[in-house]
């Protein structure tokens, strides 16, 4: 999205100020003409080898869980809820129960077939865990996108208008920031997971992974909108607002033509940094049985599930959990960048 | 009357013949340990999942009736023994009773001089109470006393203020005489449970007491810490029942966590000294292996598992819909689910208990493969293929792993399902009320009494549905089934009724198919290095465990 050049500056920190004008004055000793902010930015992301190798990372995690349906049908030859508690798999040309008559899974196999061994149901761990990983993702992505939309909207609105509608919003964004994030996750998670949603037209299943979604994605709107609404607030008295409302421009079309182009460094550091965030949530909804519902399965239900065989089983619950944090860990590096090169002054903390 | 809850295969004739031919004689067992002696004193920590509700006569789970039963002594009791032994009815409050009237009329004598745990004294008309508590409050056992002159009138308008006609008390004398409608061969042994004992009537509401529990006159006191996390069991001082066992550790401290792994692991570390639970698959080889000094694995007190299938909702209103679950059950797959504690079968009545009989089984061998392919025909010819079934389950393992389970193979006969998990501190209830419209699920049933009644008519007759929550959770309420529960009930004679229990048992599975049994439960008890195994492992047929035979090495 294009910047308004009369107001690029404003959403800028001193430090990208310094380095623009820096910038406009010497390259190898020659003057050359200014840079735009967001070419800048690009620039010193590229520069941050660190930050692209974990987005690298973030990556390939992503490609792996892609590619689910693949290793399911052409590896594994089993779906993620295909149970199998009387199976047999050939291991080393030796036939061996998929589950033991007292119930032990069978471990790692380390070929196609239960590669990362069964659950207590005979299902393929490895298969589960990828799907588990398109859940997470999902959830994670989706998530942080309507975190994303509301917050904007909530903060545009309650920074723009000011007055009563600011306070109806803002106080409301103190009741949901009041809570803990997992505590209020939870608590809509179980209520909503006994009977689903159902609010005038719309109905979601107790087990649609739109609850989750939508749990998480409103539990965080505040963290973002309170940012938005300050950043609004401070853009309302700015000079090229007047000049729009002086040329007749009404408030709807400032607020989107003149204050939402200005948001958007804001919104882009924050976006990498809300999926990390939105997955742990998601995990942590899941392991207390307040995300995904079984047969689904998310990383957090794995680690949960995996939980009760840790001593037999320690895999179960270890590589989900080495997925988890190698996803996490990769988005928040890369936010982590993200910010440093969009605006290294961002006030954006999201909590756990 | 009991998800998971245990009673040995006792003989219940045995019991009959006992206290038909003793009247009033017994007056306790000196021998009263069940396995021998034990030093006293001490206090010891037992992880279970749970009790589902504290009060006596609301309580279904058998982690209540572990947790209860020494709290709240009855007017009789089951011999603190093990094996059929535990099963014999012996004195508690009161003495035998005696029976009169053909079978109508029991007239106990309560003992002299006995208390509750806070110093007052036990009267004959605390014991009406209890009765109005569990029929007023149609709680699951409710059905059992509903058989008493004036007790369904009670149950229209239940005020602590009114009178059960057939209830006849005497405080002073300590005589209670209790007359029953027509003869019924399973009321002496649900005199025996805890629901039945007498509670201070004069602090005990007619409401649920869960957070509160009664006074009681058992050996132990109960105190709800907090309902989901623990509850403690101290000697009662008052305790003076003679002839009924003191018990021995002072302190019992009850933690409640849903995880089974966790407290064996507990166990194991001897951060606990017991648990209520089996230990789960993956932990039970572990177990077996490394501390078979201190883990027994008993023939089972008998119980059935089954899934219920709601016979008023689609598709399992449908006899081939019905049909067609139990031709396609696998019990080899449960009995790895259940780590090989379980023993595959296909009757309601379970092998241990009188009444069973050992038909064919008309779905094929329970110990082998379902038989899809047949299951998938039915489901066809009911004409409910393709429809949306949701299995209700709950928390605690194996059980998510058994709806996993289940719901697969109906996937697989062409139903469309979801999975529904709840807390199973809630979850009995939760599908035993009508307005849940749960269609079919996980639910099991641990003997109260070794009569088959105690399996009929809580699980499968038009009475039950009278109680809220039901443990009918299919909402049978067959004319045929009715009439004959109620027929061989009032039979005295258990042994000479057995039979037609069994033939009943079949009507049940073959010709209806109102549920799908697929097996019989061995019960484990795992105890931590301090508890002296060998001399009180206090494993009972009717408690399961009996804590007040607890002790320490």
């Amino acid at each position: 999205m294009a910047v308004d050049p009369r107001n690029a500056s404003t959403e800028l920190s001193t430090d990208a100020l310094a380095e623009l004008a820096h910038e406009e004055e010497f390259v190898h000793g020659t003057v050359v003409r200014a840079q735009g902010p967001w070419r800048i930015a690009a620039r010193r992301l590229r520069r941050n080898k660190v930050a692209l190798g974990f987005l690298g990372l973030f990556f390939v995690v992503v490609a792996i869980c892609l590619a689910a349906p693949v290793w399911a049908d052409n590896v594994a030859k089993r779906g993620p809820k295909d149970n199998n508690e009387v199976g047999t798999v050939t291991v080393d040309g030796k036939k061996k129960n998929v589950v033991s008559p007292d119930g032990v899974p069978i471990g790692p196999t380390w070929q196609g077939q239960y590669f990362l061994g069964a659950d207590g149901n005979g299902r393929d761990t490895a298969v589960r865990l990828l799907y588990g990983g398109r859940n997470s993702l999902i959830i994670g992505i989706s998530a942080a996108l309507i975190t994303a939309l509301l917050s904007v909207v909530l903060g545009i609105l309650s920074g723009f208008f000011g007055g009563v509608t600011d306070s109806v919003i803002s106080r409301s964004m103190d009741v949901v920031w009041a809570f803990p994030v997992i505590l209020l996750g939870v608590a809509l998670g179980t209520a909503l997971g006994v009977n689903g949603l159902k609010l005038g037209p719309i109905t979601l299943a107790e087990d649609s992974k739109l609850i989750p979604v939508l749990i998480i994605g409103f539990v965080y709107v505040p963290y973002l909108a309170r940012p938005i609404r300050g950043q609004v607030m401070a853009l309302r008295q700015k000079e090229f607002v007047e000049a729009a409302e002086a040329q007749g421009a009404g408030p709807w079309r400032i607020m989107f033509s003149e204050v939402l182009p200005n948001l958007t460094s804001t919104i882009i550091v924050f976006l990498p940094l809300a999926v990390a965030n939105a997955i742990l949530l998601e995990a942590a909804l899941s392991f207390v049985g307040a995300g995904v519902r079984a047969p689904e399965t998310s990383w957090g239900t794995m680690i949960a599930e995996g939980i009760e065989t840790i001593t037999s089983a320690p895999h179960q619950t270890i590589v989900p959990g080495l997925m988890l944090v190698i996803t996490v860990l990769g988005l928040n590096v890369f936010g982590d960048g993200v910010r440093d090169a969009f605006d290294p002054r961002a006030k954006i903390r999201v909590e756990h | 009357m009991t998800r998971y809850r245990s009673l040995l295969a006792v003989v219940a004739g045995t019991a009959v013949a006992a206290f038909g031919v003793t009247a009033c004689g017994g007056g306790g067992d000196d021998d009263s340990s069940g396995g021998g002696s034990g030093k006293s004193g001490g206090t010891i920590n037992i992880g279970t999942v749970g009790p589902d509700s504290y009060d006596p006569a609301l309580f279904q789970t058998v982690q209540a009736s572990q947790a209860l039963s020494p709290v709240y002594t009855p007017l009789t009791k089951y011999a603190p023994k093990e094996g059929k032994a535990g099963g014999e009815i012996v004195p508690g409050l009161a003495d035998l009773p005696k029976v009169t009237n053909g079978g109508k009329t029991y007239t106990y004598q309560l003992k002299k001089g006995i208390n509750f745990s806070d110093g007052s004294p036990v009267k004959a008309s605390d014991y009406e109470h209890a009765i109005k508590r569990v029929v007023g409050q149609k709680g699951p056992y409710s059905s059992f006393f509903t058989g008493i002159v004036g007790a369904e009138e009670f149950q229209k308008d239940p005020k602590a203020s009114n009178d059960i006609k057939g209830i006849t008390t005497d405080d002073k004398t300590g005589k209670i005489v209790v007359e029953l409608k027509a003869p019924d061969g399973k009321f002496p042994f649900a005199q025996s449970v805890a629901y039945a004992a007498p509670v201070k009537a004069s602090s005990s509401p007619i409401s649920d007491m869960t957070k509160k529990p009664p006074i009681g006159s058992g050996p132990y006191t109960l105190k709800v810490v907090d309902p989901s996390k623990e509850f403690t069991l101290t000697k009662n001082k008052n305790f003076n029942v003679p002839g009924v066992e003191k018990g021995k550790v002072d302190k019992i401290n009850g933690l409640v966590s849903d995880s089974v792994e966790r407290q064996t692991q507990d166990v194991i570390s001897g951060k606990l000294d017991f648990t209520t639970e089996d230990p789960s698959g993956n932990l039970l080889p572990q177990v077996r292996s490394k501390y078979k000094d201190r883990i027994r694995e008993d023939a089972n007190p008998p119980n059935t598992y089954y899934f219920f299938l709601n016979v008023t909702e689609p598709p399992f209103n449908k006899l081939e819909a019905r049909q067609a679950v139990n031709y396609a059950i696998d019990s080899r797959a449960l009995v790895r689910i259940f780590g090989g504690r379980l023993e595959p079968g296909c009757t309601f009545l379970p092998p241990q208990l009188v009444g069973y009989k050992d038909f064919k089984c008309p779905y094929g061998d329970p110990g082998g493969p379902g038989n899809v392919k047949k299951a998938k025909e039915l489901v066809e010819k009911s004409g409910t293929k393709g429809q949306q079934v949701t299995v209700w389950t709950n928390n605690k393992s194996p059980r998510d792993k058994i709806a996993v389970y289940y719901a697969g193979v109906l996937e697989d006969i062409g139903y469309k399902t979801k999975i529904k998990t709840l807390d199973q501190q809630v979850y009995f209830d939760r599908i035993g009320t009508k307005s849940s419209k749960a269609q079919t699920g996980f639910t099991d049933w641990y003997q109260d009494f070794p009569h088959p009644a105690d399996f009929f008519q809580p699980l499968l007759t038009g009475d039950s549905l009278q109680s809220t929550p039901t443990s009918n959770q299919g909402f049978v309420n067959d004319a045929t089934l009715n009439k004959k529960s109620e027929d061989l009930v009032q039979e005295p004679d258990l042994e000479k009724a057995a039979p037609d229990w069994g033939d009943l048992d079949e009507y049940v599975v073959k010709d209806k198919a109102y549920i799908v049994p697929y097996g019989y439960e061995k019960a484990t008890s795992f105890f931590s290095e301090r508890m002296d195994f060998d001399n009180c492992a206090g494993v009972h047929p009717v408690y399961k465990n009996d804590w007040t035979q607890f002790c320490l090495k």
